[in-house]
């Protein structure tokens, strides 16, 4: 208004007018200037309330706690044991596979090295994956796995709380990922992307660490919950109307992976209650552990949706092709082999009686064309 | 004179840098007389008529010309100054060998002072002494209380019996510290070097061995980042915005050929005998430390994990070295030999100038790295078949590269001989370096606590009756570790060599099984 033509009363009257809503009352400058920092003080209070919100949820996801998961899809059933069931600690005991003794000595508890067949079967597991899912059109990555801290927050975690998964870096914002998803969300970050660019589907390699503070119960011994492992993690970017639709692509591709390595296994459509507050939909798979005793099932991987509640935060865009204004992308991840949990499948699953352990058939080319770990025979 | 005040009270830090006071009160000395001989002396009260302790004034005169040099600026420990575990350092040899421990001290231009740690140990010897002396007494007194006495003559002995249990606290007391002083400053000694090694600075280093010449191109030649882009390989971009500089992302082909090059190291070096292992990433501070490393030192390569005592590893080297530590092997199974596969990390602090970008120097990598654990007799032996293996290895994928025995100045601590090998990197225009070959005989084997026992009994003794067999005292191992991948480096090395005039890039043949049978990374033909 002042930069118009005013007469001086009508100034004058506009400005008396702002003064009376003035908080400081003095001129219009300061009522600016205090005005502007409420409009701070309160776009950052906004922020930090609005980020709690979850992601809204699939109609079709049911509601509750972890008993209301719904099962989708059974594969298999438990195999038949004619002796008794060695869990994979003394498999890999026996078998000279694992050192968690001398690994708490150097690292601490629920860290592990693998030896011998395990070190060739991680890599075989490892790198049959990639190829697999890389010949469905994934781009293969091998990611950072120390990430400045407002990444691993923009993917939905909380890195600095209490029971916070992630390990900081002493004297800097960075901490080591517990998942590819993050490096792999951060790609993006802060950009605009072509439509025909879509959907961009990644299939990405690393190393995951987890403090698992706050990990209680049983299953923690041995490769149940570790510090340190590998994992191949696939990551799609697309159009919000195509999101569902990848999410079931996903989860038939981890489906089939784990059906090509012979495991018994339920899809889970996790209840409302676990969803964790990035997803808006998300498929849990449990295979049959047999060392588990009576509780049986112990979760392999896990499929969300997060629509657009990573990209909101990451700030991946995408421009549709007919030039009007840009929209959020929708982003989803997906676990195509968590290692040592697929390691406990494999080598519980396929144990025989003389304490041998059968290699799936699609491993065996990535191990040199070996079919079973035998035991070892020590000397003295 | 300054004995009592030098240790009571005093941290090991303060103990290098206050003045030895010119008199104190030094009560618990009751029983230690002054001789005639300790004239610097004389302010000792004289209560005990036991003899003097003149190796002890002895050590306290020399502290008064310590205290003047400056401490030793090479920190092993913690920020208290008081080491977490102790080196099992052979002080008497170091005492025997002063000479020649002191001449490799020079030629390897370590900041060790030796005279430091002569003198503690002296220090150390002379209160251990007393310590034995001291106890002797008690025991003494002891028996005496066990038979009849008087009961004035009872009354007496209860209390130099007092006496001597208070002196024998406050020696044991001093011993400690000193114990911990020493080991401090002895870590910081060097391990001693091989006879053959050049003496020098990095231009000393001598050339063992070359093999093959920089390739001739008829075009001009890209470096490995120009490569990468072209070829969509790597994303430094991405990887600055969500980490930092010096990350990177592997993409298409390049993670391809990151997992060939392990997978294919690994089989190699397990065809000659060595056990792969995948190790924790995350360690704790002192393995780090055993291993000769300085995790909290103000340039070090140790990242730290915030609220513990962790640290990530720079290097295999130091999850493998720790899987035997506080042991004692039995001779038959040596040698021991790894292949570890692992990520490393590296803060790089203080890496400056030149080829530090793209690949050269990265904070994290993927590497596959050799460790034998052996007999002392054999480390030369097994030093000699490792640069053979990494040698094989890199010509089988067609490098150029030369040998280098490192010089005396670039060996490092742990080091007693250290081949390092360079290849040819024409993007970089010069020798580049790929891998490391150490021979640290005992010097990590003390820290690490890795024995083991010799087989042999006594063939010819009469077995004594109903005993058992003598067991040979243990003795060190030798540790060495050498690089058999570092893939960021080899990966330099392959895409800068391997180019083509049209931009593509030649698979060595090893690789390509590993690969899907891929023989060549061809440009890719971008949409829009």
């Amino acid at each position: 208004m002042m930069k118009g033509k005013l007469e001086p009363s009508e100034r004058l009257k506009f400005i008396e007018k702002v003064l009376n809503h003035s908080a400081s009352g003095k001129n219009l400058k300061e009522a600016l200037a205090s005005f502007e920092e409420d409009l701070v003080k309160l776009s950052d209070e906004l922020q930090q309330e609005a980020q709690s919100i979850p992601n809204m949820t699939h109609p079709d996801v049911p509601i509750g706690g972890e008993d209301s998961s719904a099962v989708r899809k059974k594969v298999g059933s438990p195999r038949e044991f004619s002796f008794s069931v060695k869990d994979h600690l003394q498999l890999g005991k026996e078998l000279d596979l694992f050192d968690f003794d001398a690994a708490a000595e150097v690292s601490g508890s629920k860290f592990y090295y693998l030896k011998n067949e395990a070190v060739l079967l991680e890599m075989a597991l490892v790198n049959w994956t990639l190829s697999q899912v890389m010949q469905k059109g994934f781009t293969p990555l091998i990611t950072p796995e120390i990430v400045r801290s407002s990444i691993v927050e923009k993917c939905g975690f909380q890195p600095r709380g209490d029971n916070t998964q992630a390990y900081s870096i002493e004297g800097s914002d960075q901490c080591l990922i517990g998942t590819a998803e993050i490096p792999v969300g951060g790609v993006h970050m802060d950009s605009i992307l072509a439509e025909t660019v879509l959907p961009l589907k990644y299939a990405a390699f690393s190393h995951c660490f987890r403090t698992e503070a706050g990990a209680a119960g049983l299953a923690t011994r041995g490769l149940y919950r570790v510090h340190q492992f590998s994992k191949v993690e696939m990551f799609v970017l697309c159009r919000p109307d195509e999101s569902d639709t990848y999410h079931e692509e996903l989860i038939t591709i981890e489906e089939d992976l784990f059906s090509s390595l012979g495991l018994h296994y339920k899809t889970l459509d996790m209840a409302s209650e676990d969803l964790g507050a990035p997803a808006y939909r998300k498929f849990d798979v449990e295979a049959w552990m047999p060392g588990l005793g009576r509780y049986g099932e112990w979760q392999i991987s896990s499929a969300s949706n997060c629509t657009d509640y990573q990209s909101r935060r990451l700030g991946i865009r995408y421009r549709p092709a007919e030039l009007a204004a840009s929209k959020f992308v929708h982003t989803l991840n997906a676990t195509a082999c968590a290692v040592p949990r697929m390691m406990i499948c494999l080598l519980e699953n396929n144990q025989q009686e003389d304490g041998s352990v059968i290699i799936p058939e699609p491993l065996r080319p990535f191990m040199g064309g070996m079919e079973v770990i035998l035991p070892k025979h020590h000397t003295g | 004179m300054g004995l009592h005040s030098y240790f009571g009270g005093a941290t090991i830090q303060t103990l290098k840098m206050a003045a030895v006071p010119a008199s104190a009160s030094y009560s618990r000395f009751v029983f230690s007389p002054i001789s005639r001989n300790l004239v610097a002396l004389d302010s000792f009260p004289r209560h005990s008529p036991s003899p003097p302790f003149p190796l002890l004034a002895r050590a306290v005169s020399m502290a008064a010309a310590v205290q003047t040099t400056p401490p030793s600026s090479e920190d092993i420990g913690t920020a208290t100054g008081k080491p977490q575990w102790k080196a099992a350092i052979d002080f008497k040899w170091i005492r025997d060998n002063r000479e020649a421990v002191a001449e490799n001290i020079r030629k390897r231009n370590s900041k060790a002072s030796l005279e430091l740690v002569l003198e503690l140990y002296e220090k150390m010897l002379a209160v251990q002494k007393e310590v034995e002396r001291l106890r002797g007494e008690r025991n003494a007194v002891a028996n005496m209380m066990k038979g009849k006495l008087e009961p004035s003559e009872r009354l007496k002995f209860i209390e130099k019996g007092k006496n001597l249990k208070e002196a024998l606290a406050s020696f044991e007391e001093d011993l400690v510290k000193l114990s911990d002083e020493l080991q401090q400053e002895a870590q910081s000694i060097p391990n001693m070097t091989h006879p053959d090694v050049p003496i020098g600075g990095e231009d000393s280093s001598a050339v063992r061995k070359k093999v093959g010449s920089p390739r001739e191109f008829s075009f001009s030649v890209k470096d490995h980042l120009q490569l990468g882009k072209e070829l969509d390989l790597f994303d430094f971009d991405a990887a600055a915005e969500v980490s930092g500089s010096k990350f990177y992302y592997l993409k298409n082909e390049a993670v391809l050929l990151e997992m060939a090059l392990v997978n294919w190291t690994l089989s190699q070096v397990m065809q000659k005998g060595f056990t792969p292992l995948i190790t924790p990433e995350i360690v704790r501070s002192s393995i780090v430390e055993k291993c000769g490393f300085q995790p909290r030192g103000d340039n070090t390569q140790a990242y730290s994990i915030e609220g513990s005592d962790q640290c990530l590893i720079g290097t295999a080297e130091i999850p493998v070295g720790g899987v035997h530590m506080d042991s004692i092997l039995a001779e038959t199974v040596l040698p021991l030999k790894y292949a570890a596969f692992s990520h490393c990390f590296r803060t790089e602090a203080g890496a400056a100038g030149l080829a530090t970008r793209g690949l050269y120097r990265v904070h994290q990598f993927s590497k596959v790295e050799m460790f034998v654990l052996c007999r002392p007799d054999e480390s030369d032996t097994y030093h000699e078949e490792l640069i053979t293996i990494e040698e094989d290895l890199f010509s089988s994928l067609g490098l150029h590269y030369k040998t280098l025995d490192m010089a005396s100045e670039d060996l490092g601590a742990p080091a007693y001989r250290k081949f390092d090998v360079e290849a040819w990197m024409p993007g970089l225009g010069r020798y580049g370096e790929i891998s490391s070959a150490s021979n640290c005989t005992d010097y990590q084997s003390r820290r690490l606590g890795i024995r083991y026992r010799p087989a042999e009994l006594a063939a010819s003794t009469n077995p004594k009756k109903g005993g058992k067999g003598n067991l040979a005292p243990t003795k060190f191992v030798h540790t060495l570790n050498a690089t058999a991948c570092a893939v960021p480096r080899m990966m330099i090395c392959l895409l800068e060599n391997n180019q083509q005039e049209d931009g593509s890039v030649i698979i060595p043949e090893p690789l390509r099984p590993f690969m899907g049978g891929m023989e060549v990374i061809l440009p890719k033909h971008h949409t829009g």
